[in-house]
């Protein structure tokens, strides 16, 4: 292996990183076998399994598969150098009998009780993964410096934005408290039995850290509702967010490079989407097919993909009139490659931008959805929590104040701190809304963030 | 592009949608599980004799295509069945419930309208003073703010705190008034609570706005061209700035309008007012599908509506446009 290729930062960035990934794939999997009624893992398992909070085993086989199908492919290419797609074929090979060893399919839990070496096969993989991102390097040294000089100059610039600051602090928090949550505090505390005063609705008090914000209508601790409902919101909000972005990015794209009548009669169906009245939609699809977050994360999806297409088509309809992509035709490169080369990284940092400010509809969604009751009724996300202090009226008890702001305070936080960062995210990508140029001698680029070279044929 | 093109190809436009729009509704009741027969009827007390009657009332006897040619001499003769809930046509449900939204929904718009553009406009004419920062940013607050939060806060300090607004509903039940003017004044006391919950995160949004255009707008020539000619503040502000600052905010204004309902649900879920907003809640609890169908066509309709009426309105706003 080259390694005189690598940018050094980058090897350090590998460095730093790797271990904090393990720590957050640890963190994400930790209820393990615990028999819960709510938190992260139970939103994912309960695709399949409502009984016990435990990843489906088919997470892992599909991504197993993902992973075996993309270094299969790769390897077919017959590149010169099959470094990369060996350690992804490894990595799913990895993963494939990291599958097995959990116990087969509905009893599968990441990190615990299947196989106790579980942490072995979590630490092989993120070892393998940082690997990968080191022989890419080493392959593309050129490319490599690139990207690092440019997230380098976007966070320079993006740091310089004391609001993007802001809400990035607040995001963080909220972050660290839902992946913190097992260890704030214990889940069981969210049972149905598990009153922490006999009365309703008692006053915060500082004695007992279960009743900072007093308890709600059947005692039970507000504090550690709120703790586990951060889980949800974000979970729900960026999932949502993946899918929408993903799908809104595909058809922007599909239907600004077809401009004929591909693309008007695709671009007729996003007009009908976006004059859709979200909120009824959405209640008539919440009504029908059943409440469960699998179904809200699809609603929200499916109801905001069309904002996300019309912004990335228009910025596609310039970038394709571009000399570079002209050339690319020229020598005869295909449509598909055109559209994943060319196009794609230039319309990029929009759509991550976009996707930014779509996490905070998506949380807004969520808990609106949650409000009226479409949310599911037996785990707790905000949204519900609201729900509960409408329905027993205890907007009106002088008592229950803290559990009338904590949720709605939390919701306002998270979707101010997303709207901050997107904003935060615009003046990176758009050079004309910072506030002054800082300008730094020597610029490789136009401006930092402009997009990336399009890839050598 | 001359004035009888563009209406035209507008015109042409906004229809086109509409009818996608119903085909759309036509197929989203049909999708939903289950035998629509069925959920047009109430859960449980039917017989097969009342499912056969219903299936005849919606022709769902027919072929799919001639169940669509049906529903659309349905919809534009306006028979879109009986609500079960109410035991009365849909059409005079939902009908009795259409006034009472526009008058909240028209006022809060106009107080969020207000509000929104004069804080707007100053903000941006002094940018980064303190009161542009206090604005910009207290506007990003409140325009993350659900707005059924916001209407529970207002109901805990202004109704229960402080007692000088009622809690909800259009009137006192039970009350005979004697003049008009009391029965006005009743009423107004009613309407103010939940038109401001609706108001202010629109009044965040058109602030924001309107602030970036003001900005945008005072780097263009023509305010350039306004000063040297000498015009004091007041006017190149009042007369060359903010005309056509008002433009996106105006369009922008509309088409929240157009989203009438989706604002309305909240505000009136929690203030009990019995406009569209509850028709659409309630029915969706007791799973009232011929009152959800018409209250979605009618919702989507009023978007269609105003974005053509936005796009007209940008028309005589906007002289790039005629050009």
């Amino acid at each position: 292996m080259n390694n005189d290729q690598i940018p050094p930062r980058l090897k350090l960035w590998i460095f730093i990183w790797t271990p904090f990934i393990w720590l957050l794939l640890e963190l994400l999997l930790f209820p393990k076998d615990r028999p819960v009624s709510s938190g992260l893992a139970n939103v994912m398992g309960g695709f399949v399994d409502k009984r016990i909070a435990c990843y489906p085993g088919w997470t892992l086989w599909l991504a197993a598969a993902a992973l075996i199908v993309i270094g299969g492919l790769g390897l077919r290419a017959r590149k010169k150098s099959p470094r990369m797609q060996v350690i992804i074929l490894a990595m799913g090979i990895l993963a494939f009998i990291w599958g097995f060893a959990q116990m087969g399919f509905t009893q599968f839990a990441l990190g615990g009780r299947g196989s106790s070496y579980s942490w072995l096969f979590q630490t092989v993989f993120v070892v393998l993964a940082a690997v990968l991102v080191w022989s890419w390097g080493a392959a593309n040294g050129e490319r490599a410096e690139l990207m690092v000089w440019n997230t380098r100059e976007t966070w320079r610039i993006y740091r310089a934005n004391w609001q993007g600051i802001v809400g990035l602090a607040i995001l963080v928090f909220f972050a660290a408290m839902a992946l913190l949550a097992p260890f704030l505090v214990n889940h069981a505390w969210l049972s149905p039995n598990a009153s922490v005063t006999p009365s309703a609705f008692a006053p915060p008090s500082f004695h007992n850290y279960l009743l900072w914000f007093g308890s709600d209508e059947q005692g039970l601790s507000v504090f550690a509702e709120f703790v586990w409902s951060s889980r949800i919101s974000l979970f729900v909000g960026i999932l949502a967010t993946i899918i929408t972005t993903v799908v809104g990015a595909g058809a922007g794209i599909f239907t600004g490079y077809y401009a004929g009548w591909i693309g008007e009669f695709g671009m007729r169906i996003t007009d009908v989407f976006l004059v859709l009245p979200w909120l009824p939609f959405a209640m008539v699809l919440a009504a029908a097919w059943g409440q469960n977050y699998a179904i809200i994360i699809l609603i929200i999806a499916f109801t905001s993909w069309a904002g996300t297409a019309r912004l990335v088509r228009a910025q596609v309809l310039s970038v394709k009139e571009e000399p570079f992509v002209e050339r690319a035709r020229a020598i005869g490169s295909g449509d598909a490659h055109i559209m994943r080369k060319h196009i794609l990284p230039n319309v990029m940092p929009l759509i991550f931008a976009n996707a930014v400010l779509t996490v905070a509809i998506a949380v807004f969604s969520e808990t609106t959805l949650s409000f009226l009751g479409l949310g599911d009724p037996l785990n707790f996300s905000w949204g519900t929590m609201l729900e509960h202090v409408f329905d027993t009226g205890a907007t009106e008890i002088p008592t229950a104040t803290a559990y009338l702001f904590a949720p709605g305070l939390a919701v306002v936080l998270i979707v101010l701190a997303f709207n901050l960062i997107g904003t935060a995210f615009d003046e990176v990508i758009d050079p004309k809304l910072r506030k002054r140029e800082q300008s730094t001698g020597a610029s490789r680029l136009p401006s930092a963030t402009a997009a990336p070279d399009p890839a050598p044929d | 592009m001359d004035k009888r093109r563009y209406f035209t190809k507008k015109v042409l436009n906004t229809l086109l949608t509409i009818i996608l729009v119903a085909c759309f509704n036509f197929m989203l009741f049909r999708i939903l599980p289950g035998n629509p027969a069925r959920l047009l009827l109430p859960k449980g007390h039917f017989t097969a004799k009342a499912l056969a009657q219903q299936k005849k009332v919606f022709h769902l006897d027919r072929p799919l295509w001639e169940q669509f040619g049906y529903y659309w001499v349905d919809t534009v003769e306006g028979h879109f069945g009986d609500s079960y809930a109410q035991k009365e046509p849909v059409t005079q449900v939902v009908g009795r419930a259409i006034v009472p939204t526009l008058v909240l929904v028209g006022t809060g718009t106009l107080f969020a309208t207000i509000i929104g553009i004069i804080v707007g406009v100053f903000a941006g004419w002094r940018r980064n003073s303190t009161f542009d920062i206090t604005a910009t940013n207290l506007g990003m607050i409140l325009y993350s703010m659900p707005t059924f939060w916001v209407s529970m806060l207002f109901i805990l300090y202004f109704s229960v705190k402080l007692g000088w607004f009622p809690s909800g509903r259009m009137m006192e039940v039970g009350v005979t008034y004697t003049s008009f003017i009391s029965k006005a004044g009743a009423f107004l006391r009613h309407l103010f609570l939940p038109a401001f919950s609706f108001a202010i995160t629109y009044a965040a949004e058109y602030e924001l706005i309107m602030r970036s255009s003001i900005i945008s707008v005072m780097k263009e020539d023509f305010t350039l061209t306004a000063r040297a000619k000498g015009a004091s503040d007041t006017r190149v502000l009042w007369s060359h700035v903010a005309p056509n600052a008002m433009l996106p905010s105006v369009t922008l204004v509309m088409m929240n309008f157009g989203f009438i309902l989706s604002g309305a649900i909240l505000v009136e879920t929690v203030f009990n007012w019995p406009g569209l907003g509850l028709l659409s809640y309630t029915s969706m609890l007791q799973r009232d599908y011929p009152v959800m169908q018409a209250v979605f066509l009618l919702a989507s309709v009023a978007v269609i509506l105003c974005n053509l009426v936005a796009d007209v309105m940008y028309y005589y706003l906007d002289p790039r446009v005629k050009a």
